[in-house]
């Protein structure tokens, strides 16, 4: 039979294991959500990383391959240079054509947080969630073109030796910034 | 003191919230773990790839450099026998870590061209490149002194006068030397001679280049139907336009004269008197300026040796030469200068 004693030490000890069990709970859910945040956030910083290494490779594939005339043809690698705007052109299959429809025109677009990436009339999103997106284009000196709101005309686009991509993206979390200056092979 | 003995049901949740915690826990490490793990592997892909791009990217350039001076690229598709028909037509010597060859463009046969397929591996990455090669439109000299064999160390007992900077402030400056060494032991030529070489702050170290291709220049400019050393006016006459002057052996000049266009001299060009040139003197057997004598060129000086191979230069008097394109523009338009082969569009294949 029990003693007066005793129910209250039965209490005493509910109560402290009750403390322990919410102190020991909440330590639990802190780590595990610190955890899950932690585990988040890095899956969402990679992804904006491979978001935007994805777009600088593409971009650089491009770039890099714009003008390719292997029958002299007098290709013309840059057809449009604007700000948010840049189309690229390559005689891929060795025709002597520049097709209008296919891998041969590439166009980089930035518009409404979004850069893609247009392949013939087929636009193709790139990176969204873009917080900044510009293109300069320089000269034989290194040197920025100044660049009006329509674009650069033919005599200017004539003088255009490298691209320069400046792209900002934050999809969830840090942003994260690239620039890349990438040189037209098929210019002196 | 009465302890409590401990049922069956009052064994709490200690252990289980435990079990729970570490499960979880174990599930956030190995989730974070793939996560970082998979950026790892991308990056390292990615740094595979742009290693690899960069390797092909050098070997077209190292590869470019060993390209000599010429007129066409024919000589490139026949392999490095220099036959056509040989097993080895197309292939070429390529530097380490990337292998290469060499085909035909498609399409028309002028402008010269050729297509260069580049494989190149680093870091565990692979590439595969193809590269447009052309000859520069652009008529140039890679020096205003362009020798076959480095100048000996006691080619200049005169003085040498050398200003690499064009009228043109917008083009590029221009070494005084181009021959096949070492840039350092260039330098160390010119610095030796320092005291008898003036340089403008304008001229560009000196640069390796290969030969200049002398011997096809000189057949070329045969069958370019030149004049000779008749072209070459008295100093003070009314200037005439650039033409291609050839002679066949040693040129002697003993008195003042002047020209302009393309001065080709098969033997040695000997400067007794005084020359002013606009343009390109080619002296396939080297230069002997005398003592007193002067050699003045706007454009540039391309050098042969003597045989049996002795100094390409010897210079007791007055050597100037300056940097002139103009002058290298009006001299490729009367005879078709060679041209370095340069990049002109590639394709990563993959």
């Amino acid at each position: 039979m029990r003693g007066g004693p005793q129910r209250g030490s039965v209490l005493v000890e509910q109560l402290v294991g009750t403390m322990l069990t919410l102190l020991v709970l909440g330590t639990l859910v802190a780590v595990v959500g610190t955890g899950t945040t932690l585990l988040l956030a890095a899956a969402a910083r990679g992804e904006v990383e491979d978001t935007a290494q994805l777009a600088v490779e593409a971009f650089t594939f491009d770039v890099r391959r714009a003008g390719y005339d292997p029958t002299a043809a007098g290709l013309v690698p840059v057809s449009e240079a604007r700000p948010d705007r840049l189309t690229l052109a390559a005689d891929l299959n060795g025709d002597g054509v520049v097709a209008a429809t296919s891998e041969e025109t590439t166009a980089y677009a930035c518009a409404a947080q979004q850069l893609s990436r247009i392949i013939g009339r087929q636009s193709l999103p790139l990176a969204g969630g873009v917080l900044a997106c510009g293109l300069r284009y320089l000269d034989a000196t290194g040197l920025p073109l100044a660049v009006p709101p329509g674009g650069l005309d033919v005599a200017g686009r004539s003088r255009i030796r490298a691209v320069w991509l400046d792209l900002t993206v934050r999809q969830r979390g840090t942003p994260t910034n690239r620039s890349v200056v990438i040189a037209l092979r098929s210019t002196p | 003191m009465k302890h409590r003995a401990r049922g069956a049901g009052e064994r709490g949740a200690a252990l289980a919230a435990a079990l729970v915690a570490l499960a979880v826990s174990a599930a956030l490490v190995a989730g974070l773990t793939d996560a970082v793990r998979t950026e790892v592997i991308l990056a390292r892909e990615r740094r595979s790839m742009v290693a690899a791009l960069a390797a092909a990217d050098a070997c077209i350039a190292q590869h470019l450099a060993t390209v000599p001076f010429g007129w066409d690229l024919d000589a490139l598709l026949l392999g490095p026998d220099g036959a056509g028909g040989t097993p080895d037509d197309g292939t070429i010597v390529t530097p380490p870590g990337c292998t290469g060859s060499v085909a035909r463009a498609p399409g028309p046969a002028s402008p010269p061209r050729v297509l260069l397929g580049i494989d190149a591996a680093a870091r565990g990455g692979r590439r595969l490149v193809d590269a447009v090669i052309v000859r520069d439109p652009t008529a140039a000299t890679p020096a205003l002194v362009w020798t076959t064999l480095p100048p000996s160390p006691d080619a200049v007992t005169g003085t040498m006068a050398l200003d690499g900077a064009d009228a043109d402030p917008a083009s590029a400056d221009l070494p005084g030397l181009a021959a096949p060494a070492a840039p350092a032991d260039l330098d160390g030529w010119l610095a030796a001679q320092r005291p008898h070489i003036a340089q403008t702050p304008r001229t560009a170290a000196p640069i390796r280049a290969l030969p200049p291709p002398l011997s096809e220049l000189a057949t070329r400019a045969e069958a370019a139907g030149p004049g000779g050393a008749e072209l070459l006016a008295p100093q003070g006459a009314p200037s005439s336009p650039p033409a291609l002057a050839l002679v066949g052996g040693d040129l002697v000049v003993s008195d003042a004269r002047q020209g302009s266009g393309v001065l080709v001299v098969e033997g040695a060009l000997d400067i007794r008197g005084s020359l002013d040139f606009t343009g390109v003197v080619v002296a396939v057997g080297g230069v002997k300026i005398a003592g007193g004598a002067t050699l003045g060129v706007a454009g540039a000086l391309w050098l042969g040796a003597p045989w049996p191979p002795t100094a390409p230069l010897t210079v007791a008097g007055h050597l100037t030469l300056r940097q002139s394109r103009a002058a290298i523009a009006a001299a490729e338009g009367v005879f078709a200068l060679p041209r370095r082969a340069i990049l002109r569009g590639v394709r990563d294949v993959g």
